[in-house]
């Protein structure tokens, strides 16, 4: 029952990643990429969540922190440089 | 010397958090690191100017009526940006208003404009030069003039009496 | 005790359903909504809740251990930075010049903006 859950749960989110990829590929101006990978960045760490929950396993849960974290820094740094031309 | 004291408390409670294991001595274990960082770092915050440890104490029935405001407030701006999501044509009329705001502290602006930002259809954009006017993005204007009542009678008086 | 299990067992699969609902219905938006800013609106507010929802999920069937220390605090991290990381996207985007879509009916930041730029 437990792997029906995981696999449902994979393919619900591989969908809500499908925009994402869309908006990076496509997006008109270069802040909807940043936009597209902010929000991958969620649907991973959610995706994560899923896979510690069906498995009981306390690892993934570190590595959705670490990357939440590197997420908001890098979209920080990125917005900072487009906005100012410099990071620091 | 009393607010290094302060932030090593903080940090070894975020500490417990992070390492998943709330206890006495891992708590130590965190105050102490951070105390050790943080006593050679002092120059980077002996300009801030923040309440005693009894002022916090006193404040903790407000926050609790602040976070109880922000969950309402939270769900209720999902389910609304979720039905403007699935009509069949989106029909919206969007735009940036100024907001005139009371907060005049560091942590009380950026406290209002991230609960501005988590509420239903707006989100901040930037604080003016003389931190008087929040610029406010919204998704579906009807009258400007409603949305900024809201924001200011519903939302400021929780912030201002959790965090000034 | 069984049926205490099960409540819980219900319980904590209905908030990670409803998270991952809530979460698909964000990236949808980001599909449809027409500009940047509105976007925005989408992926921050619906994002996160779907987000928290499946981290109390997982609080609710393991309880207050080790995993489900790090899970709440996985999302509150998120609940906390989210709104500032779409703070400084939309004021990058402003200062970099993508306009606001067409249906849009004011822009008062714009305006105190240029006003600015004239005078200097």
């Amino acid at each position: 029952m437990n792997i029906g859950i995981l696999q449902v749960a994979m393919v619900f989110m591989a969908l809500a990643m499908i925009p994402c990829m869309y908006r990076i590929l496509v997006g008109p101006t270069i802040l909807d990429r940043v936009v597209g990978l902010d929000a991958m960045t969620t649907v991973m760490v959610v995706m994560l969540g899923v896979y510690s929950f069906v498995h009981e396993s306390v690892f993934f849960l570190d590595v959705a922190l670490v990357l939440s974290i590197i997420s908001f820094l890098g979209t920080v740094a990125i917005s900072k440089y487009l906005d100012e031309g410099v990071v620091f | 010397m009393k607010k290094l004291f302060v932030y090593s408390i903080d940090l070894g409670i975020v500490w417990c958090f992070v390492s998943g294991n709330i206890s006495i001595i891992n708590f130590l274990f965190g105050a102490i690191i951070s105390y050790l960082l943080l006593r050679p770092l002092r120059a980077l915050y002996d300009n801030i100017t923040d309440d005693s440890l009894e002022v916090l104490i006193l404040k903790i029935p407000s926050l609790m009526r602040y976070f109880m405001k922000l969950a309402i407030e939270i769900l209720k701006a999902s389910i609304a940006v979720a039905k403007i999501i699935i009509q069949p044509t989106i029909n919206i009329k969007p735009g940036i208003i100024s907001v005139p705001i009371r907060a005049k502290t560091d942590l009380g602006i950026t406290t209002l404009s991230n609960t501005i930002t988590l509420t239903p259809g707006t989100l901040t954009v930037d604080v003016s030069d003389d931190r008087s006017i929040l610029y406010v993005h919204c998704i579906d204007i009807d009258d400007a003039d409603e949305i900024r009542e809201s924001i200011r009678e519903e939302l400021e008086d929780y912030v201002l009496e959790a965090f000034e | 005790m069984t049926d205490y299990e099960m409540i819980r067992n219900i319980l904590s699969f209905s908030f990670f359903a409803g998270g991952m609902i809530f979460l698909f219905l964000g990236m949808l938006g980001l599909l449809r909504l027409p500009d940047v800013y509105n976007r925005l609106h989408a992926t921050t507010k619906i994002g996160i809740l779907g987000a928290f929802g499946v981290m109390l999920g997982i609080v609710m069937k393991v309880g207050f251990n080790s995993m489900g220390i790090k899970a709440i605090t996985v999302g509150m991290f998120l609940m906390l930075t989210a709104p500032m990381a779409a703070h400084m996207m939309s004021r990058a985007a402003h200062r970099h010049g993508v306009g606001l879509c067409k249906e849009s009916i004011v822009d008062e930041y714009g305006q105190s903006y240029y006003k600015d730029q004239e005078k200097e």
